[in-house]
């Protein structure tokens, strides 16, 4: 996405977080992990977990029975979005509409169910009715399916930059009219596995194992989905009312890179942004790199955001997150037609650079 | 967009060359096998032989390694050192991911799974991401990369992502493809519902029963044209069309009336600017279940009604198999390869084609004949459509 092309609005946001579900951006709140029950741990184990709610009770009608928590929370999360973009669904040709799924994990604690029939009934006696479920895109199918969605469903994977990968196919699908807007979302839920995981890796913060305050030393898995509408800036012109939290100028990904600085002046194209969107993709040692090439691109002055604890916890997945935190940190203070950096990095110099047009 | 370069590691051996040879001469991959991938599995499979020992690198999963081997094929055959793709853009395309590594670790032993017993190595190959960072690892690529998995149009939707890409100027070429091993997990999973031909599959008979399972890996080195002419590069086909749909309408099945794939096709037709009588030939998803190949025919005769003859198609899933996330991209390859040797492919075992008098299913032997312009259609669990339209030249 270069500085000349087609701008693209986000007009509306919906999560499901450790904050529970929320439409709009997610408040200044300092959260602590929870202690982990879903299963039996050698002492106490904590991370950041949603807690549990009725989906019916947030989007009426919602049926999420025969789902695993990672589908269901991306209907919520969808439905809070479009809700706060003000988009009335029947009103618009829904072949039009693209779904944009990021995950790391995908559905992980049904693949773990399936895993854990195959071990106690054989490989000929797995279940039918989970196995379907599996597949990393179940969630971006149910989405398009709930709301009758027909564009392009795309469901991608990134170790560092999901979401941000996720909000540039986004935009690309728009600005090539496959689509005129999309639902942006990106998460992923918390299963014994994963955690095992973490834990063998030697990856996870002391504050798992004490009920001490998150601190910047370590890794606290988390969990939850977070959801973006995306418009072409034209399509909103004719739509008086709707929301515009932020226009997506222009972006820059790559996974390595010798001079990343340089790439993000490139894709700056002369713009100062005032406001930098740090996202820490789970590693402590993310943000300072991170808030460094942010100076280093823009200068000393722009603001640096800190992102919330919880969606650190988020590897991979957690952009979405970040950005919805750093706008909403951005919120007290007018700061129309300023111009923010939402920015990842990874090592090896990869980074994912997004310019954003502040309203 | 152009299609500079094709690398396929396939149930027919590690290469374009054999891959290409083996299906023009109709050989057929697919075996019945008893206990092969699990111990009670009885059916018909399609199993890649004679694949180097595994990579020094425990890290890499048999997905990875299929992918780093047709990555290493495309790249090959695009007549360019790898130091031109230091900059590349990756779309890799995977549903199995790293299950193979796991498969035998948690469904035996779960116990001894949660218990430490030091299977992170395996475990960090688990996300689908991993694909595309072994093959950036092992070429030293540094372009934006990500894996998609979209069920059984991934290899497919990759390929039209990476000419988004393209399209975008986020690089300056891109590799695209998909790659899934067989594993315990995919075939257990089809097994349980009842998907499975326990025979080779004969698509869009009227007695189809089901499909295959197979395995493989397909890449696709994409350009625009101008970075090809640029560096004195072969055109192998030129990427003239693609469009994504969802279906919207149930987890696994599609609408019986093809509509969300018909739609598919005409926006991937609209886009390269053709008509309905231009498409020569159609590479069908052609899966041999019953439900697909009825909705997939539904959806052929709906677009291509009033065409000045049948639209010939044919399944090549009846050579290798069904090989979900990797399937679109073998599929790519088979609709270059049928345009740039002028050979449409019959489906094998085709005795007794469903009834749709605007289709010629292709069957008996290969036909001869130029193909300008031809069509690989895949659908997939979820409702996910890619079509992507290839031809010879750029008008």
């Amino acid at each position: 996405m270069t500085p000349d092309s087609q701008p693209v609005t986000i007009t509306g946001i919906g999560s499901v977080s450790p904050h529970g579900p929320l439409a709009g951006i997610i408040p200044k709140l300092r959260l602590e992990p929870t202690t982990i029950t879903a299963w039996t741990t050698e002492g106490q184990r904590r991370a950041f977990l949603v807690p549990p709610f009725r989906p019916a009770a947030v989007v009426p009608g919602l049926k999420t029975r025969r789902l695993d928590r990672l589908s269901a929370w991306a209907l919520v999360a969808s439905s809070l979005a479009i809700r706060d973009a003000g988009i009335d669904l029947t009103q618009i040709d829904r072949s039009r509409v693209a779904v944009v799924f990021a995950t790391a994990f995908g559905c992980i604690e049904l693949t773990e169910a399936f895993y854990l029939s195959a071990a106690a009934h054989g490989w000929n006696g797995t279940d039918p009715v989970t196995f379907p479920e599996t597949l990393a895109s179940s969630p971006a199918s149910h989405v398009a399916m709930f709301h009758g969605l027909r564009g392009p469903n795309i469901t991608v994977s990134n170790k560092y930059f999901g979401g941000e990968s996720a909000i540039l196919q986004a935009a690309g699908v728009i600005r090539h009219a496959q689509a005129d807007l999309a639902i942006v979302l990106a998460g992923d839920t918390l299963a014994q596995t994963l955690y095992a995981w973490y834990e063998q890796a030697d990856l996870l913060s002391p504050a798992c194992y004490n009920s001490n305050p998150v601190e910047d030393d370590g890794f606290v898995p988390s969990e939850g989905v977070a959801a973006l509408v995306m418009e072409s800036s034209a399509r909103i012109k004719d739509r008086p009312g709707g929301r515009n939290y932020a226009r997506i100028t222009s972006g820059r990904w790559a996974a390595a890179s010798g001079h990343p600085a340089e790439i993000i002046r490139q894709m700056l194209h002369g713009a100062r942004p005032t406001v930098a969107i740090c996202s820490g993709n789970g590693a402590p040692c993310a943000l300072s790199p991170t808030s460094s090439l942010a100076r280093e691109t823009t200068g000393d002055d722009c603001v640096v955001t800190s992102p919330q604890a919880f969606a650190r916890g988020l590897a991979g997945s957690g952009a979405l997150f970040h950005l919805i935190s750093g706008l909403g940190d951005l919120a007290d203070t007018p700061r129309s037609h300023e111009q923010a950096l939402f920015l990842g990095t990874a090592r090896d110099n990869g980074f994912a650079a997004i310019l954003l047009e502040l309203s | 967009m152009v299609v500079t370069g094709v690398g396929v590691v396939s149930p027919y051996g590690i290469g374009l060359d054999c891959f290409q040879a083996g299906m023009l001469s109709g050989k057929c991959c697919l075996a019945r096998t008893t206990d092969d991938v699990y111990p009670g599995f009885e059916g018909s499979i399609a199993q890649i032989r004679g694949l180097p020992a595994k990579d020094s690198n425990p890290r890499y999963s048999r997905t990875d390694r299929l992918a780093m081997m047709a990555s290493q094929d495309a790249i090959a055959n695009s007549g360019s050192d790898r130091s031109k793709f230091r900059e590349a853009g990756i779309v890799m395309a995977s549903t199995v991911g790293g299950l193979t590594e796991i498969d035998t670790g948690i469904a035996k032993d779960p116990a001894a799974f949660y218990q430490r017993n030091g299977n992170l190595i395996q475990a960090s190959s688990y996300p689908v991401a991993h694909v595309a960072d072994a093959v950036g690892e092992r070429f030293e690529i540094r372009g934006p990369r990500c894996a998609i998995s979209v069920a059984c149009a991934s290899g497919a939707m990759a390929i039209a992502l990476a000419a988004n890409m393209l399209l975008d100027g986020a690089a300056p070429i891109v590799l695209a493809g998909g790659s899934d091993p067989l594993c315990p997990f995919t075939l257990s999973g089809f097994n349980s519902l009842q998907a499975l031909d326990p025979n080779p599959c004969s698509p869009f008979d009227q007695n189809r029963k089901g499909l295959n399972l197979g395995e493989g890996s397909a890449v696709l080195v994409l350009e625009t044209l101008a970075g090809a002419t640029a560096r004195h590069a072969s055109v192998l086909a030129v990427l003239r069309g693609w469009a994504m749909t969802n279906d919207a309408f149930h987890p696994t099945a599609p609408q019986n009336d093809g509509s969300g794939l018909a739609e598919c096709i005409r926006l991937s037709m609209q886009m390269a600017e053709v008509t309905g009588d231009e498409i020569g030939y159609v590479n069908a998803h052609g899966t041999g279940t019953p439900l697909n190949d009825s909705a997939e025919a539904n959806a052929y005769e709906a677009v291509f009604r009033g065409r000045n003859r049948p639209i010939p198609v044919s399944s090549t899933k009846s050579y290798f198999g069904h090989c979900l996330g990797a399937a679109g991209a073998l599929e790519a390859a088979v609709t270059i390869m049928a345009i740039r040797c002028g050979a449409l492919l019959p489906t094998l075992r085709l005795t007794n084609p469903i009834e749709s008098p605007g289709i010629d299913w292709l069957r008996g032997d290969v036909k001869r004949q130029p193909l300008p312009l031809a069509m690989s259609a895949s659908s997939g669990f979820g409702g996910s459509n890619t079509v992507l339209i290839f031809g010879s030249s750029l008008s």
